[in-house]
């Protein structure tokens, strides 16, 4: 039997007695049932139920067509959702991405000193708790009566602000939480490309009289473009799913919807009013927007990784 | 003035350095300390607001609502507490909460660890088939199984049970099978064949050697799986809609959603305390275990 070596260990056995395999099926047998039930039939069966109008309620689910995605697009909070999502996105790109960045490049310099594991740990810290607890910490900072937010811009001369009631401000809330509970782990991953770039290379650079400006362009952005890179693509999941949190605690989607993102339009159609074929419609409507967003980063990561360097 | 080229010696680093110009030799110490400055600056600005928290949460009513806040409480409390857990099912919380994630993980591990060993350990057709199928689950997204996995759980009976919580949360291991098969693969394959030759099954060898030499991996992944499962918030929330029911993090949320919850900010900063707690403890615990599991492939 042939069979391709694609490790440089020594290869795994390749010709096994049937008792062996009958083991070793079994072993896997747990695992691929519950991705079967959980996985791949709930899939299948989202596909089937967009087509339907059921409530979870009645016993039969109604074909209704394409009845649901007509429903959802004339819907002006779906419209106002997806505008949400592309401004959380634009905005919390950026943040994700570049911020951390400047603050790996901030911090690289002392990666020797002795405070470097404090430091590493406290930045991680936000990152550990849940976002729940995040957005209820933040709730209470901007609150518009005792909040030590308020408080500081009026101790500062400043004016309050409403945050959580008044639409831009209570955006730019949820945006400014989601970005605290998870800004630590991507500078924690740009901090460990740029410690793999060794100091003899940045010193001789140096050394022949190139800005800071051009060593970065020369050295570092080539070697973390990678990183950079699958940061980019795991900010989009990010916005759209882990925000989630953040936007129930924070604001319930309002003032007026104007905080609430497609998966949270998506809940509350598909557990608020019970709508599951809608729901279902949503679910993919979604994925296929994921799809594009993705293939897109793909083909503009990929120039850009690639002429970088 | 030291002269270009010259050994000199720098009072801010302690150092004898060799400097290029006088200029740079006098502007190092300074950038250094604004590098400092910067740096504690961005950890202050990260570290506050759980700081803020655990404040809040022993202050009293009073100091809470002061105009003048105060990072240290003036009079520390206990009083939140008291005022949670008599107020809210806070003892019933931290049990689902420490029951679904703990269960979650050990179910997760127990499936995924054998799943993990023979895939690499048998590179056949068939197990490279499975094993697409089983990493295949890591292209679907959450929202597509989320409506129907409900419906699953409601036709079951398990809204409102550990249960509704622990098997569809440990369903989705493949990224913890990836992470278990990169591990067991870096193990020798002589150390199966001298064990297989003594007549040891699959599974023995499996208990005997590959879980001790894959220790440090393990505790990383089920550290690792114990956040998640402790941390979940839209699956618990939809699944557990009784109050006594619920996680922490799913109870924080509706407690500081309700009208009487409301406003409680002592109370609501001594929950969120509460649900804080296992995760940094682990965090700062698991810490070296999770360096140990990523440089153990280079030792060799």
């Amino acid at each position: 039997m042939a069979v391709m070596r694609t490790t440089p260990q020594p290869a795994p056995q390749s010709n096994v007695p049937t008792s062996r395999l009958v083991t070793a099926i079994a072993m896997l047998l747990p695992v691929l049932t519950l991705a079967l039930i959980f996985e791949y039939w709930p899939a299948v069966r989202s596909l089937y139920l967009m087509f339907f109008d059921w409530n979870l309620v009645s016993q039969d689910p109604e074909f209704v067509g394409f009845q649901n995605f007509r429903t959802i697009v004339n819907d002006s909070r779906f419209i106002t959702s997806i505008r949400n999502t592309v401004a959380y996105a634009a905005i919390l790109a950026p943040l994700q991405i570049v911020l951390p960045l400047g603050m790996a490049l901030v911090l690289r310099p002392l990666a020797t000193s002795r405070l470097s594991l404090a430091y590493r740990t406290l930045l991680f810290l936000p990152m550990v708790i849940s976002l729940p607890v995040a957005a209820v910490i933040w709730l209470w900072m901007l609150n518009p009566v005792n909040g030590v937010v308020n408080g500081t811009i009026e101790a500062l001369g400043g004016i309050g602000v409403n945050w959580l009631n008044e639409p831009r401000p209570a955006m730019a809330s949820v945006i400014v939480v989601a970005d605290w509970s998870s800004i630590g782990f991507n500078i924690l991953l740009y901090l460990t490309a740029l410690e793999g770039i060794p100091h003899d290379v940045r010193d001789a650079a140096r050394l022949d009289g190139a800005s800071e400006w051009a060593l970065f362009r020369g050295i570092e952005w080539p070697l973390i473009s990678p990183t950079f890179f699958f940061i980019v693509l795991t900010t989009v999941l990010f916005v759209n799913n882990e925000i989630f949190g953040v936007i129930n605690i924070l604001t319930h989607g309002g003032p007026y919807s104007s905080t609430s993102n497609v998966l949270y339009y998506l809940y509350e159609r598909g557990f608020r009013f019970f709508q599951a074929g809608e729901a279902s419609a949503l679910a993919i409507t979604l994925v296929g927007f994921f799809l594009i967003v993705t293939w897109i980063q793909f083909r503009v990561g990929e120039r850009k990784v690639h002429y970088g360097s | 003035m030291a002269a270009e080229g010259e050994v000199t010696f720098s009072p801010a680093t302690g150092h004898a350095s060799r400097t290029g110009t006088a200029e740079r030799q006098s502007t190092i110490p300074w950038s250094r300390l604004g590098l400092y400055a910067l740096a504690i600056g961005m950890v202050v600005l990260m570290t506050f607001p759980l700081l803020w928290m655990v404040s809040t949460a022993f202050k009293g009513p009073t100091e809470i609502f002061t105009s003048t806040p105060q990072l240290i409480p003036s009079a520390p409390t206990f009083e939140n507490f008291q005022v949670a857990f008599t107020t809210k099912p806070v003892g019933d919380w931290i049990l689902n909460s420490t029951i679904t994630a703990t269960l979650t993980t050990l179910l997760r591990l127990s499936i995924a660890v054998p799943a993990a060993y023979v895939f690499a350990r048998l590179l056949l057709p068939v197990t490279r088939l499975l094993l697409i199928v089983v990493i295949g689950t890591m292209i679907i997204p959450g929202v597509v199984t989320l409506v129907p996995n409900y419906l699953l759980v409601v036709r079951l009976g398990w809204i409102n049970t550990w249960l509704g919580v622990i098997v569809p949360m440990a369903a989705s291991s493949a990224f913890f099978i990836f992470l278990l098969r990169q591990h067991i693969m870096q193990i020798p394959t002589d150390l199966y064949d001298a064990a297989e030759l003594d007549g040891a099954g699959m599974v023995r060898t499996l208990w005997d050697i590959v879980i001790p030499l894959i220790r440090p991996g393990l505790v990383a992944v089920a550290a690792l799986s114990f956040l998640w499962g402790w941390n979940a918030y839209l699956w618990p929330l939809l699944v557990l809609p009784g109050p006594e029911s619920q996680t922490l993090a799913v109870g924080l949320g509706t407690y500081a959603s309700d009208p009487e919850g409301a406003q409680l900010w002592g109370p609501l900063m001594a929950v969120a305390l509460i649900s804080s707690l296992p995760p940094l403890l682990l965090f700062l615990v698991a810490q070296k275990h999770l360096a140990t599991a990523l440089t153990s492939g280079s030792k060799g």
